[in-house]
């Protein structure tokens, strides 16, 4: 291989898209410790992640808040050991999915057996994506299970005067608790956050959450059953210092009757 | 900003001490490094939804893998980066997946229907404006190889496919994108290639 090549092969692998032979060429040219691989490649990704660097945005400020409760909680667990079980043994709601990785995974050993770096590689990406499907289906499944549920009802929230234009569906099932998911809603200014009520009958409203919208207005909030609270006649939405107060006092943005 | 060197040196020094359980180091790392990692992250997604979630993915990861950065291999920038888009791209195409095979969830079909694309507020596209005029200076065959790859997730087969163009051209078209985008981002030392 020449040396064009070699570099060729390089900014592909930097892209994330070299696939095939190509991709088993180069990933050995990098366990044999090749020079020219290695310091191209070194090169290469530094360029992309210049031009990364190029578009930077605040994230919300509850990423940090959960990472840094995430590491007081957690700790630091053993590196993941090939995982080798990604799908638990119960009922496959999705045989196709459930093929497909499989499949995926059976394609990625036969080509890692050979290298083995590139085998690991594979078996990280795998179970990566195996990690990230099986939590998409589980929250669709509890989603399923409460769509297919009678006692489940969607109620409709409508914008009011600071955002008209805003609009929610709140799914609700009292014993398992309800998703809203809202659009059109204008981002809430630093240190404020939108804050879902509750209402029943004449009693004061009770909270089910906070949440926040992206640039684009939209967001969701999963609610967890509320305790002592009957029959929900309103739900509301309004615009409250971030983390929520226990009574309402910012103005509503929505609201819609059950 | 201080120069790439120095800062570089920094950051290993935290994801030393992030490899030792330093809390205080990670978070000094993720104030460091969570605007530039959140921003690509929006780039590939382009819905700030799964973004939030796939940053702190990204994070979580540096907290339990910072042991195994190796400095020979470029910054701790590009490390984090690259990692970034990596897990980006697996959660873009899990979506693609599930869009194609599946109804749309209900929480994403109200989102789309209310607000398409081309919504997007100015003030979440602004802080792109530098990343779209370093990808404009380049040819725009070269250009549309490195988006595909880069921020889309395509393979270089798929690109061809895609292009109805030999995958030596795509390659080729790859490597001079990136020496040409190196020179005008003005990192690195430029090779004589």
């Amino acid at each position: 291989m020449n040396r064009e090549e070699i570099r060729e092969l390089a900014a592909v692998y930097a892209l994330g898209g070299l696939d095939g032979e190509d991709r088993a060429r180069f990933e050995a040219l990098l366990h044999a410790g090749d020079a020219e691989a290695t310091a191209a490649l070194r090169d290469f990704e530094s360029t992309l992640a210049d031009l990364a660097a190029e578009s930077a945005e605040a994230p919300p400020p509850s990423a940090k808040a959960h990472l840094m409760e995430r590491i007081a909680a957690e700790g630091r667990r053993e590196p993941p050991s090939a995982v080798v079980t990604p799908f638990r043994r119960r009922r496959a709601l999705w045989p196709a999915v459930v093929a497909a990785a499989m499949a995926a995974g059976i394609a990625a050993i036969a080509v890692g057996l050979s290298i083995s770096t590139s085998y690991e590689k594979r078996l990280d990406a795998l179970a990566r994506e195996a990690g990230a499907l099986k939590a998409e289906i589980e929250r669709e499944q509890q989603l399923l299970a409460m769509l297919s549920d009678p006692g489940t009802e969607i109620v409709a929230l409508s914008g009011r005067e600071p955002a008209p234009a805003a609009r929610a569906r709140m799914i609700w099932n009292a014993p398992v608790g309800g998703l809203l998911v809202a659009a059109g809603l204008p981002p809430a200014p630093a240190g404020k956050a939108y804050q879902l009520w509750a209402i029943v009958g004449k009693n004061p409203p009770v909270s089910a959450g906070v949440f926040t919208v992206d640039a684009k207005g939209t967001g969701s909030l999963r609610v967890a059953p509320l305790t002592g609270v009957g029959k929900v006649d309103v739900f509301a939405v309004t615009l409250e210092p971030a983390g929520g107060l226990p009574a309402p006092s910012g103005q509503m943005y929505l609201a819609g009757k059950s | 900003m201080p120069p790439a060197g120095a800062r570089s040196d920094d950051a290993a020094a935290l994801i030393a001490r992030i490899a030792q359980g330093d809390r205080e180091a990670f978070s000094r790392f993720y104030d460091a490094f969570a605007r530039t990692t959140f921003g690509l992250i929006r780039r590939v997604l382009r819905d700030s939804g799964p973004a939030e979630e796939v940053l702190q993915e990204v994070f979580w990861q540096v907290w339990q893998d910072a042991s195994q950065f190796d400095p020979r291999r470029g910054s701790p920038e590009t490390w984090l980066l690259m990692r970034a888009k990596s897990r980006a791209i697996d959660r873009l195409r899990s979506i693609r997946r599930r869009e194609k095979t599946f109804v749309m969830p209900v929480d994403e079909s109200v989102a789309h229907a209310a607000q398409p694309w081309a919504d997007e507020p100015a003030a979440a596209v602004e802080g792109r404006g530098l990343l779209e005029s370093a990808l404009a200076q380049l040819p725009a065959a070269q250009r549309r190889v490195i988006e595909l790859a880069f921020f889309e997730g395509l393979t270089q087969s798929e690109i061809a496919a895609r292009l109805g163009e030999p995958l030596g051209t795509v390659k080729t078209r790859a490597r001079l994108g990136l020496e040409r985008l190196r020179g005008v981002l003005g990192g690195g030392r430029l090779q004589a290639t």
